[in-house]
């Protein structure tokens, strides 16, 4: 993919905090006009790597190329192009959200009082109450108001829907799909696997400051195996010997077992032999994807939480 | 038994809204959890102020006791000391001409204003800091009554205010300072009075923490309160003595150490105190968390388009702090101003000596120290903005603004253009409005801006002090408030007592406000106040590149 078509482009980048090494080599990419999810468990890197994005932690080592500059000499220059949610907002206390909304966006480009006015009736937030008596959930309707008011080419969003209620992930899911459809790019940093799958065109998991798995959903998923549940009268017997096929378990005739990808259509005619009365296959979610990548974490928790 | 058959409880009645009136039940549980906590958050501070405040007196008591080692000496100081400037200043001792007298005038209204000053910034700093920031609130969700939190605070402050007192009398005794065979009575009478004014403070400090809704606004509230009650026992000192009695740093004064040796305007204090704690505590019951008691009222939907430039915005925010000081700079030279012409009578019966204590004789060398006074106002409301700068990226407020095409360094030049220009303006209206006070006395109105210029000369210690603290910000984030602050007080010390800490002359003569040629009394020099001004420049520049190389730091 050429550099020109990349938003962001993030090359073995690193970050110490004194002891601590946040990121060891970093990669990420986000396409133009794609949205792509940013996944990895609290404390993996992902704020400290949008605040590098957006120039204000100075990487240590590596490449970060943000609409074509670099983020941190140019961070002037490229912020009238990019809308940051932050993952914890922090606001004047004394002054109301309409306030902060016409702040934020002014310091980006122009103000649009339409589009301000629309996003305000989406999200239902009420911009004449002093900043101090919001909620964590209005706190962040603030920052997603600013940032979803302006026409920016890159939305940086970090856990944008943290302490919002269903209703409001649904506009906020309807928002990000027009900003896609308006041909602008998205980061999306989040933890919350639903989210991502439904939204995203690629992921990036991290791990530790690593990246561990990236690519479209559609690839990442060539990389696991799909989950099959068949009811046979017969019994199980010869799905076990059959090449990619793993874990298979029995419970009232409801057999249940992983195909590698590579594998599924010598396996389904297989399974067409043995008349099946009904068949059940789902695609890897994306959490399972995820928890692949944390598998020994999981063990680390004991009690059979991973076999 | 299930529930329909139970007999209707007696607690439904509590549902009534009855209820809300009576003062929640508990309101102290937990409080020895929070005493420990007070302590174990501040212990690095109230070792400081400790220290710090019973170290000057001991220090200073101990020097003066090797410097006035006769009765002619101590004779020469008292005359020495009775000046208008001195009573403006400390005021003058009760018994001026013993040792005892000696070290209060020197050292008594620092001390006292000090601890004062330090427990509003604790009593802030443990009540509505941790409000506002959200902290208090997981603490009361446990089982923590209403007022466990504040009365630890206060509890922890009034056991620093004691022990601050007891030591200073301690010291005294130890040195000696009492006139041989009149027993230790001064010296635990001057122990006493420290005390009753850092009590005072625990109760301005409670007091101002429940009427603000922020911090900031809890120290600025606070902080006027006493320079309010420094400045009207000043000028009580200065006229006939009346309103020395309306401020309650007079009462310290008035406990007259080493001569009436009064102890009962101690009990005013104590019983003050006991007052202001009882309607903060009052004040907590009826307000909800996190809230002042003042109702906010729905603002605006919009904000203007100056908002989204960094100085407009600085200028909104600091509303309140900017209309504070400059209320306290208009006071403050009102005041001063009417009082000069009075003390010219005084100043006609003085004796040579002043002139070397006042850089000066006559009405100049008064209109230049009142002048300093102000100017000194003016360098602390430009170092608090100055250090808004460092107070806003640890809340986090600074990053979705650079987030923002803006610059670092617009971001922090705009910003501190409300120290630099403002801190200017305040010293021409507070040095103006002195001279215009004064100039109506005697019927002269070009006094004016005679004074306003004399006042501005200061225009560049103000600017070193802020570019000092634009150093600190750029260098040293996660300290700099309390460094800068720090700093400031070092200097303002160094500058009362140098003489006594041995230091060279010339160290004392480089500092900021004594390297301003002190106008009208003395002739104008241009050389100290362009070495300063470059300095300043300097120490912001310097401050600023950092700044815009290193990371953001949030708190």
């Amino acid at each position: 993919m050429p550099s020109s078509e990349l938003a962001v482009e993030v090359e073995g980048l690193q970050k110490r905090f004194g002891q601590v090494t946040a990121l060891r080599g970093l990669d990420l990419r986000v396409p133009v006009g794609q949205v792509t999810g940013f996944l990895g468990p609290n404390g993996s890197g992902k704020t400290t790597t949008i605040r590098i994005l957006l120039g204000l932690l100075r990487a240590d080592g590596g490449k970060a190329t943000l609409l074509g500059g670099d983020p941190w000499i140019d961070a002037v220059r490229l912020h009238r192009s990019i809308a940051y949610v932050p993952g914890d907002v922090t606001l004047w206390p004394n002054l109301t959200g309409g306030e902060a909304i016409d702040i934020l966006c002014r310091l980006s480009g122009p103000l649009e009082g339409d589009r301000k006015k629309l996003m305000l009736e989406r999200f239902d937030l009420d911009p004449s109450k002093k900043a101090r008596t919001y909620s964590k959930g209005n706190r962040q309707k603030v920052a997603l108001v600013a940032a979803l008011a302006s026409r920016a080419p890159l939305l940086l969003l970090d856990e944008p829907t943290s302490g919002l209620d269903p209703i409001m992930e649904a506009a906020f899911t309807k928002s990000i799909r027009e900003v896609k459809a308006e041909g602008r790019s998205v980061l999306l940093s989040s933890h919350i696997f639903a989210e991502v799958e439904r939204l995203a065109d690629r992921v990036a998991i991290i791990r530790e400051g690593v990246t561990v798995e990236s690519g479209s959903i559609a690839e990442l998923r060539h990389l696991t195996r799909t989950q099959v549940t068949v009811l046979l009268d017969g019994g199980a017997d010869g799905l076990t010997a059959l090449p990619g096929v793993h874990d298979v378990a029995t419970s009232d005739g409801h057999v249940t077992f992983a195909v590698d990808d590579d594998q599924l259509p010598a396996v389904l005619t297989a399974v067409a032999r043995l008349n099946p009365r009904s068949l059940v296959a789902n695609p890897p979610s994306l959490e399972e994807l995820f928890l692949r990548h944390y598998r020994d974490e999981l063990a680390a928790l004991g009690n059979g939480a991973e076999k | 038994m299930t529930a329909a058959q139970a007999p209707v409880p007696q607690a439904a009645s509590a549902v009534a809204p009855v209820a809300v009136d009576r003062p929640p039940a508990d309101g102290l549980a937990g409080l020895g959890t929070m005493v420990r906590l007070v302590v174990r958050r501040n212990r690095v501070r109230l070792t400081v102020w400790f220290v710090v405040i019973v170290g000057l007196f001991a220090y200073v008591g101990d020097y003066y006791k090797g410097l006035f080692t006769t009765q002619q000496a101590l004779d020469d100081f008292a005359k020495l000391s009775d000046t208008p400037g001195i009573k403006a200043l400390t005021g003058l001792a009760a018994a001026p001409a013993t040792l005892g007298g000696a070290v209060w005038t020197k050292i008594w209204m620092t001390c006292a204003l000090t601890l004062a000053l330090g427990v509003v910034f604790l009593v802030t700093r443990n009540g509505r800091a941790d409000e506002e920031l959200g902290r208090s609130e997981l603490l009361r969700s446990r089982m923590l009554g209403l007022h466990a939190y504040s009365v630890a605070s206060w509890l922890v402050t009034t056991v620093l205010c004691v022990a601050i007192g007891l030591f200073v009398a301690l010291a005294s005794v130890g040195l000696g300072l009492d006139p041989a065979g009149a027993g230790t009575t001064g010296s635990w009478v001057v122990g006493a009075s420290v005390t009753g004014i850092g009590l005072f403070g625990v109760g301005v400090g409670a007091l101002a923490g429940q009427v603000a809704s922020t911090s900031r606004g809890a120290n600025s509230l606070a902080s006027i309160i006493i320079v309010a009650c420094y400045v009207l026992r000043l000028v009580g000192d200065l006229g006939n003595g009346t309103l020395t009695w309306v401020s309650p740093i007079g009462w310290g004064q008035q406990m007259a150490p080493w001569g009436g040796n009064r102890w009962w305007p101690f009990a005013l204090l104590v019983a003050l105190t006991a007052v202001l704690l009882a309607v903060a505590w009052v004040a907590e019951a009826r307000r909800d968390h996190g809230a002042g008691l003042l109702p906010q009222p729905a603002g605006k939907a919009d904000a203007p388009q100056r908002y989204a430039t960094p100085l407009g915005l600085a200028v909104r925010l600091q509303r309140g702090p900017i209309i504070g000081w400059t209320l306290a700079v208009v006071l403050s030279a009102l005041l001063l101003g009417s009082v000069v012409k009075q003390m010219t009578d005084l100043l006609a019966d003085a004796g040579a000596n002043v002139s070397t204590i006042m850089h000066g004789t006559g009405v100049a060398a008064l209109l230049g120290l009142m002048a300093g006074l102000i100017a000194l106002i003016v360098a602390v409301f430009a170092i608090q903005s100055a250090t808004q700068l460092r107070a806003d990226e640890a809340s986090g407020i600074l990053e979705p603004q650079l987030a923002g095409a803006l610059s670092r360094s617009r971001w922090a030049l705009e910003r501190l253009l409300i120290p630099t220009v403002g801190g200017a303006a305040l010293l021409a209206l507070g040095g103006g409005l002195l001279g215009i006070g004064y100039g109506a006395t005697i019927g002269d109105a070009s006094q004016g801006p005679r004074i306003a210029g004399a006042a501005l000369t200061y225009w560049p210690a103000v600017m070193v002090l802020t570019g000092l603290a634009v150093l600190m910000f750029g260098y040293l984030p996660r300290v700099a408030i309390p460094v800068t602050w720090g700093v400031v007080a070092a200097v303002w010390i160094v500058m009362l007592i140098g003489d006594a800490l041995h230091l060279p002359g010339w160290v004392l003569e480089v500092l900021p406000f004594s390297a301003t040629p002190i106008l009208p009394a003395e002739r104008m020099t241009w050389t100290p106040l362009i070495i300063m001004t470059a300095a300043a420049a300097i120490l912001t520049w310097a401050g600023l590149a950092r700044f815009t190389r290193r990371d953001v730091q949030p708190g």
